[in-house]
Order: C-alpha cells, then structure tokens, then sequence
C-alpha cells in the first residue's frame, strides 16, 4: 500500500467512514496517520474534556463535522448539577480562530449559549447542520443568528432542549432565500411559534423531509403544512387535545392521505383520540412511531391504532397500551427492531391491570424476531421470563430493564433476578448496552464479567452486596466503555483495584455508593491521566482538599472520573472539586 | 428559612461529645430536588428524561394536591454536613422530631431549652430564629 501515492491511499480511505475504522487505520503506521488525519472529515468526541479545541483542530485540520459530548448520561436524571460544565464556545472559538471549514455541529449535554449560537452562524460560511440533543443554555434569540446567518442552513434539529423561549420572531428570520431546508425541529420549545412565517418557510422548501413542530400549531395549521409539504418522510406534530370538527377533520385527513412519502411520526404531546384517526390513511407506511408523551390516551386507541402498522421498525409507547396491547405489537409489528415502553404513571396510582408486566416482554420477544433494542420500564419482572426472553432473541445489542421499585425480587419466587439478567448476557453474545434493576447480588455480576464480551455501557442502580459485584465487572468485561453505578454497596477496593481499567474506559459514575474521598484521593494520585471529579453541593468544598484523617470515613455523595490528555478543567464550578 | 438546633447547659455530657453553651446551627434552606441525595426521590428515579417527566406531572386528572417536595437542609451544630430531607413526608411535627433524632442520633424536643436535648429552631425569612412548633404544621 505504501507504493500508492497518498492520493490514491486517501481516496480509499473516503470510502471509510465509522469512526472506530479509521481510529484503527491511523494506527497502521505513520504515513498512514498523517493520511488518515489530514483527510479526515468527520470527528466524534464522547467528552469534551477528554481532549482540547486546540489538539483537535491540529491534528485533523480538515474537518467538516464534530460531535461533542459533554455532561454525564446520568445528568438526564437530575443528578447533575446544572451547572457541572460541558460548555460549547471555547470549542466554537477555537475552530472560527482556526478558520476550520465546519459544516456540522452535533452536541449532546452541552451548556450553549446565545453568544455561541451568535459566533457559530457567523463564523462558517458552509455551516449546514446543526444538532442539539439534551443542551441547555440559549433563547429562541440564539435560534434567530442561525436562521439569519447561516445561508446555507439545511437541517436544525433540536432535540428535548431547555430553550428560553422569548417568543421572538426566530422562524422570520430565515431569509426568502433560504430554500435548502431538509430538516426542521423545533418541538421542544414551549412557546408561541409564528405560524405565518413557519407556513412561508415550509412553502419555500422543497427538499424538507423532516418536520416537527411544537406544541402551539393548532390543527388546521398542521393541515395547511402537510399540504404545501406533501413530501415529508418524518413528522412531528403538535398537542390536539380538543376534538376536531368534521370539516377540519376531513381537510387534515385529506392532507395526511396525500403525504405517500411519510414514514415516520412523532409528538402528539395531547391527542384526542379522533385525531389519531386521521392518520390511518399512512400507518401502513409507517416504520417509525413515537407516541410517548400521550399520557392521556387510553390503551385501546393506541391499540388500534397500531394494528394499522404493520411495517413498525421502531416504537416508543407508553405503558398505558398494556401487556394485551403488547401482544397486538408481537402480532402486527414483524419488522420491529427497536422497542421502549415508558411509565405514564409515577404516582403509583393507576390500576396495576393497565401496567405492563413480564407478559408483554416475553409476547414482544415471541412476537418479534428483527428486536435488537429495547427499553422496558414495568412494574414487575421474573427469571423464567428474562430466561424466555433471552432464548427468542439472542439478537439483543441494547437490553435495558427497569423495574419501578428498587430492589423488587421475582414476584413469584421471590427470589434475585440474577438469573435472568444472566441468561440474557449468556444468550445475547452481541449485547453492547445494558440496563439493571430489581433485586440483584454480586452474582449476577459475576455473568456479567463471564459473559458480557462486548459489552460497553453499563448501568447499574440498587443492585449488589459487596465489592465483588463491581471487581467482576471492571475485570471481566474487556469492552467496557461507559459505567455508570448509583446507590450500590461498591467501594474504595473495587474503585482501586485496577487502576489501569480506566484506561480502557471513557468514565466512570458513582453515586451514592461507599467510595470515601480518601478511595478517590489515593486514586488521583495515582492515575494523573484521569480527571477525578467529586461532585458535592454542600458549601465547604474547600475543606475537602485539606483534611486528612477524616477522609477514609467520608463518603462521597457523586464520583466522576474520565481519561483525559489535557488534566484538570479549568472551568468547574464549585460544587465539583477535581482531586 | 433556617432552623436551629440550641441547647443550653454547660456541663458536657461525657457520652454526647458536643459544645457547650451554643445554638447548634439546624438550618433550614429550600433546596431544588434535583440536589437532593435521598434514594429514589421523586426527581431522580424513575431514571427518565425531563421532558417525559413534566409530560406525567402535568396529567389532570392524577394531580395530587401535595404534588410539590419540600426540600430542607439540616444542619446540626459541630457538624459540617448537613442532612436533606423531604418536609412533606412527614405528617407533624411529632414524625419530623422522631425522624430528625434517629438521623442526627441524639434527642431533639421543640420548646424550651433543655441541658439534656437539642432544641429545634429555625430562622425565618426576616433572619430572626423561632422555635419549631409554636404555629400549625400546615
């Protein structure tokens, strides 16, 4: 391969794109790095703080497209501070400094603010995709740089934001010229959307796939939408609590019938049950459905409405369709890969008949043969459906469980689910993600080191007697990328047992576990190249550096720690100390 | 709010190694519950996103009339953490005594100082510290 001048060498190495290939390609030998790096386009970071702007843009100096991501997974959960950091506009800075060419921007758990939204949509001529997942920081004025500066614009997909929605004029400030528009997501903002401007830019887009509006566009809005838009393939609609009359009715009916392209669907936040009749026109198309935020619907429309769709790949549905409406999915749904059932009821207290329990799973599971992920939430779970589960689909690359109650054993035996979770990791050789719940010793960590080869992200929660569980995992599991343990017996000898591991690793979240700040502080020292962050609201965080004797007792409320090749960050807020 | 833990006699009980003659700080500040450590608060278990959260909160027809968490954060004097609790767990001030006493392993009474247990006060939103008990629970 060396007698190939670069060019030829770089051309091949075009047709490489996952990350993972070309990490390894680089690794061949030195020309092939400086090949690989100087042709690279696309980048992904899975910590901000794991390497800097700087570094970043000197080695891959053609970049196009960066992913970042920045607070911890558990941070979904409220169980980190606000304002922990993972903060976009050093990154934004550097690279409009550098001159770098970017095109793409996708962060996921970033503080953004309107300042950085500012000097990205003026800093990039060729700027065409911007992704924000879980970020939190901007306005709608933010939004309003971007559909103003940035000419080239073709996809802003905002995903489950905290947006200060200041009710502005953002969506007028897209120019008339701006035509390339494939892919338009606003759903999480909470406020009033100019409909007038969202209708003209709808109108003006020819090339618009994708479409998801908030809450605030009524329904004879949507109707005037999918009609001047007949092309969209996924579509995200608004909250329709109140019955529509026959004549809007028949109008979005008619204008759902025209739009032959669409396969996927969204929001519903309110829907009354009429509404969804609507849309049976293009069930049969569909092959992506997410009706998780309509807490409000009863089991039986969804049923129905489901029976329509027979080519589902993916489902998000709440838990209200119960165990026989999950058994109409195993009979229906053929194609599914993709499965997350939610809770619609955290106050326990609904009837336990709507819930779902082990039955549905094992239906799904007979049901389905394509299922590769699922997302269960339920009230209940036993071994011998885990057992049975894990014989129909050893396919399984995500398998998360969680069962409502910390600790629930099997509700027939009584007994851990151990068991069952290790059928699962024996029989899914594949599985790549994994979620725990319910009453679990050290033994079912034990399968989990034995079995679990390819494991990478694990979440634990309540689970565990003793430091052994945790020492299974770290030594077993060669694979593993992300763990993330709340409210468990593990403690300084499992955190200190191999240094090494972390590695090996992204990170490692502990809460509420037994790891004392004298564990972390012996840790710190002895692995430089980690960041070891105690995250700590109580006021006297100073203190914690300095005192000594009291350390071995001191629990620690939150651990944090991740490689890094650029040390301690400089920007943590008070309540993180970095050891 | 803030709420103050103060006993009064001078002679140090050998058993409770605690200082003589001072309030001992019971303070009480609101806290988000998102900040609180207790297992499976409302706020942090289920482990769902925000989004799905507020959607379940918001259902009408479920909503209770204590929906609301009252966060409070605990101090007892000599000691430098603090411990959080949920106020509305708890019925009166009978269970909040009951229950502050077995966390903070000593006795804790509302009412007149007393040399054998630690008083529970707390210091309202002027800055001045009141006894705990003396207007109604709700």
């Amino acid at each position: 391969m060396n007698y190939f001048p670069d060019e030829v060498i770089e051309h091949i190495f075009d047709f490489i794109s996952s990350h993972k290939d070309r990490n390894s390609i680089s690794l061949v030998s030195k020309s092939w790095h400086k090949i690989e790096r100087c042709s690279r386009k696309s980048v992904f970071i899975g910590n901000c703080y794991a390497i800097n702007p700087e570094r970043l843009i000197q080695r891959f100096p053609s970049l196009r497209s960066l992913t970042l991501k920045g607070k911890p997974h558990f941070a979904d959960f409220n169980l980190v501070p606000h304002e922990w950091g993972g903060f976009v506009h050093p990154w934004i800075v550097a690279l409009a400094k550098a001159r770098v060419e970017l095109e793409e921007l996708r962060l996921k758990r970033m503080v953004v603010s309107d300042e950085s939204l500012e000097l990205l949509s003026r800093s990039f001529a060729s700027f065409k995709s911007l992704v924000l997942v879980s970020c939190e920081g901007f306005t709608t004025d933010g939004l309003a740089s971007v559909a103003a500066n940035c000419r080239h614009l073709r996809e802003l997909d905002l995903q489950e934001n905290e947006i200060d929605d200041h009710r502005g004029q953002w969506l007028n400030c897209f120019p008339e010229s701006s035509t390339a528009l494939t892919s338009l997501n606003f759903s999480c903002l909470k406020g009033e959307t100019n409909l007038a401007a969202l209708e003209r830019l709808v109108a003006r887009s020819p090339n618009l796939e994708s479409l998801k509006v908030n809450r605030a566009v009524p329904l004879d809005a949507l109707t005037r939408l999918m009609s001047c838009a007949p092309q969209l393939v996924d579509l995200g609609v608004g909250s329709y609590e109140n019955e529509p009359d026959q004549e809007s009715f028949m109008k979005l009916m008619a204008a759902i019938k025209k739009c032959t392209e669409l396969r996927s669907l969204s929001g519903f936040s309110e829907v009354a049950p009429l509404c969804l009749t609507a849309f049976y026109p293009i069930c049969q198309n569909l092959t992506s459905l997410n009706l998780s935020y309509a807490a409000e619907i009863q089991g039986n429309h969804l049923i129905r409405f489901i029976q329509f769709c027979k080519r589902l790949q993916r489902l998000w549905i709440l838990d209200s369709i119960g165990d026989k409406g999950l058994e109409v999915v195993a009979s229906t749904c053929k194609e599914l890969q993709e499965l997350r059932v939610f809770p619609s009821d955290l106050h326990d207290e609904e009837d336990n008949d709507t819930a779902v329990t082990e039955i549905g799973l094992v239906a799904i599971s007979a049901g389905c043969p394509k299922l590769h992920s699922i997302l269960y939430f339920c009230k209940q779970m036993t071994n011998a459906a885990l057992i049975t589960v894990a014989k129909n689909c050893p396919n399984f690359i995500r398998f998360r469980l969680c069962i409502l109650e910390p600790n629930k054993p099997d509700h027939t035996t009584s007994q851990s689910l151990d068991e069952g979770f290790g059928a699962i990791v024996q029989a899914c050789k594949g599985l790549r993600r994994l979620s725990l719940s319910g009453l679990l010793t050290d033994k079912v960590f034990l399968y989990i080191g034995m079995y679990a080869e390819q494991l990478e992200m694990l979440s634990i929660a309540f689970a565990g007697d003793t430091d052994k569980g945790m020492l299974y995992v770290l030594n077993g599991c060669k694979k593993m990328r992300k763990l993330e343990i709340r409210d468990s017996p593990f403690g300084n000898t499992a955190l200190l047992a191999d240094v090494d591991k972390y590695r090996t690793m992204r990170s490692l979240w502990m809460s509420s576990c037994e790891v004392t700040l004298g564990g972390c502080k012996r840790l710190a020292r002895n692995a430089p190249w980690l960041n070891v962050e105690i995250i700590n609201e109580n006021e006297n965080n100073d203190l914690m550096m300095e005192r000594n004797e009291e350390d071995e007792r001191e629990k620690v409320d939150r651990l944090y720690l991740y490689r890094t090749v650029v040390g301690a960050r400089k920007d943590a807020p008070p309540c993180v100390t970095i050891l | 709010m803030e709420i103050c833990n103060s006993y009064s006699s001078s002679s140090v009980d050998s058993t409770n190694p605690s200082p003589s003659e001072s309030s001992v700080n019971l303070s009480l500040s609101l806290t988000f519950p998102s900040t609180s450590p207790q297992r499976a608060t409302k706020q942090d278990w289920p482990p769902i996103k925000p989004r799905l959260r507020d959607t379940l909160k918001g259902r009408r027809h479920l909503q209770r009339e204590y929906d609301t968490c009252l966060f409070v954060k605990v101090y007892m004097e000599g000691a430098p953490i603090g411990r959080k609790l949920d106020l509305s767990t708890f019925s009166g001030y009978e269970s909040l005594l009951e229950n502050l006493s077995h966390m903070f392993d000593t006795s804790i009474i509302c009412g007149k100082r007393d040399r054998k247990h630690h008083v529970l006060t707390y210091q309202d939103t002027d800055g001045d510290w009141m006894m705990v008990g003396d207007i109604p629970w709700e």
